[in-house]
């Protein structure tokens, strides 16, 4: 599914990650922890094609990152993305904030993704009339409409209480199981647990 | 994409009115200042225009104010093959009553079929008519003062010219009394089909004191209307300019305030292009409708001016088709010039910015 080799990056003269090498296979359910400022924000960013690495290799299904002619295709079909903070665009609804990743997804379509999180009743809401949980199930719903192959998320539960962040981490493991690879970035090592593969990132290194 | 757009307007209120507010003053002053300096021109033109083809002022002087042509040219003139009938005016100013400045023209009497009279007869010596604009001003109806001298109101005419409607028009002696002149100019008419040009070569011959040019000749290169057009032209530039300046300020800010949103776009593999394109409509939107609100407005504003009996007619501005047609395209192009930096910026943020958990 991809391949990582020799990955490095520098921020200016600043080393951020020094010889990465992961193997991560499809529908595998992937955490990675370590301390603020460890990495593995840079690490998901790079692997997530949002960010070039100074050196190294990535494969994605026999295509190496730098042959990508049309990154923002390739990002739009193959990777979804979901943030620590949830990033739904206010004067949008749910819908229309859904809408942004797929265009194409019909009314339907969207409703089932919804029902399938357990929030199909707030697809015209606004996301100032929903709570910080369904918030951020909607951002898993606009991660997903594409069908992507591979989910990444940075700290996805880093604003939620304890039991919505369980809920969604239950939801990755169930898309994982669907086949979807599922990257997360987390410092929660509890819920890291849920994960059928844990790296740690610590100073830059995998560990 | 347009609903989009709307919705991302209205989100931003009170930016969109200050662009909104910024647009219409701006596209406003551009109509009134254009407007206004083009009803000038089309005023004194029409004038000119609706007395004869051929106009005659003395040589080598820079405005119909200062010219003085011999009246007694006209009797040669009329011999000219082609000239079916030449007459006199002498373009003047005077305060009259409370008013500062009042056109006066010195009329030979076959120019007085011009005015159309409302009431009362054409002026004989020591007599004037005034048009219905300026009678409405006067607190002596009866009378008037010019100069020094007291003339009796004869008759009162309008005129859909405004100099003429807020004007005063006298027999040519009288004029010629009190600015003391001959004429100020001579205008000629000719028979259809006749060589105008040829016509005005046998002007010329007459008196090498003189020039002669057809009326549409005259007009463009008036420099008086050249002055007004080029005042015109820059007053309307710093206006475009000040415009301009405001937006690019408060696009800049918006954008930068809705960094986050494109940044979230990118990372969804929404294409720059795309984002820009989305910022590109908003400000076609803005564009539009500033302008569709400026037009009405200065609509407002010009028929409020025209109706001012202060101004005794003479600010007198028309938005014609053409002159509609090049704001609407500046208005356009002032909203989206003034987009296109920041959205060019906007479209660059970079989604790492957020993934790294800076909420900008």
């Amino acid at each position: 599914m991809m391949k990582v080799t020799n990955l490095t990056h520098y921020y200016n003269k600043d080393k951020a990650l020094e010889n990465i090498n992961l193997e991560i296979k499809s529908g595998e359910f992937i955490a990675i922890i370590g301390e603020s400022g460890s990495g593995k924000s840079t690490l998901l960013s790079i692997l997530s094609t949002l960010l070039k690495p100074t050196s190294g290799d990535i494969v994605y299904e026999n295509i190496n990152y730098k042959d990508i002619k049309n990154i923002d295709d390739f990002r739009k079909n193959n990777i979804g993305f979901i943030f620590q903070f949830h990033y739904l665009i206010n004067y949008l609804s749910v819908k229309e904030n859904i809408n942004l990743a797929n265009e194409k997804a019909s009314k339907e379509e969207i409703f089932d993704l919804l029902k399938l999180l357990g929030i199909e009743n707030l697809i015209d809401k606004y996301p100032n009339e929903i709570s910080g949980g369904q918030r951020q199930r909607v951002a898993i719903a606009r991660a997903l409409i594409n069908n992507p192959k591979i989910i990444f998320a940075d700290e996805p539960t880093g604003n939620l209480d304890s039991k919505n962040s369980l809920n969604v981490f239950e939801l990755f493991k169930t898309f994982a199981n669907r086949g979807t690879t599922i990257i997360v970035a987390t410092h929660d090592k509890s819920l890291a647990e849920l994960a059928n593969k844990i790296y740690e990132v610590k100073d830059g290194k995998i560990e | 994409m347009i609903a989009f757009a709307f919705k991302a307007l209205m989100a931003n209120k009170l930016k969109t009115i200050l662009i909104y507010l910024s647009l219409i003053f701006s596209i406003v002053s551009i109509f009134l200042i254009s407007s206004i300096s083009n009803g000038i021109i089309t005023m004194y033109s029409s004038m000119l225009k609706s007395d004869g083809d051929i106009i005659i002022t003395q040589a080598k002087i820079s405005d119909t104010f200062f010219s003085n042509v011999n009246i007694n040219l006209t009797e040669q003139i009329n011999k000219i093959q082609g000239v079916i009938e030449s007459s006199a005016l002498i373009v003047g100013a005077s305060p009259v009553e409370k008013l500062p400045i009042v056109a006066v023209y010195g009329a030979s009497s076959n120019r007085f079929k011009n005015y159309e009279l409302v009431s009362g007869n054409y002026p004989n010596k020591n007599e004037v008519i005034v048009g219905k604009s300026i009678y409405d001003q006067l607190v002596n109806k009866k009378e008037i003062q010019i100069a020094n001298k007291t003339f009796k109101i004869s008759g009162i005419f309008k005129s859909e010219i405004g100099f003429e409607n807020g004007g005063v028009v006298l027999t040519i002696n009288d004029a010629g009394e009190i600015f003391n002149k001959s004429a100020s100019m001579i205008m000629v008419n000719t028979a259809l089909n006749s060589n105008v040009e040829n016509i005005i070569n046998d002007i010329k011959v007459i008196n090498d004191q003189i020039d002669a040019k057809s009326t549409q000749n005259f007009v463009d290169n008036y420099n008086q209307f050249k002055i007004i057009k080029t005042s015109s032209n820059v007053i309307s530039f710093i206006a475009f300019s000040m415009g301009l300046l405001g937006i690019v300020s408060l696009m800049s800010i918006t954008i930068n305030q809705r960094k986050s949103e494109f940044g979230i776009k990118r990372a969804l593999g929404i294409s720059t292009s795309k984002i820009v394109y989305s910022i590109m409509t908003e400000s076609f939107i803005l564009g539009l409708t500033s302008f569709i609100s400026a037009f009405v407005i200065s609509h407002i504003v010009l028929f409020s001016i025209k109706n001012i009996s202060s101004l005794q007619g003479y600010v007198n501005g028309e938005i014609s088709n053409e002159l509609a047609f090049y704001i609407f395209i500046t208005s356009i192009f002032m909203a989206i010039f003034g987009s296109i930096i920041p959205a060019l910026n906007a479209a660059k943020t970079d989604p790492v910015e957020l993934i790294q958990g800076n909420k900008i």
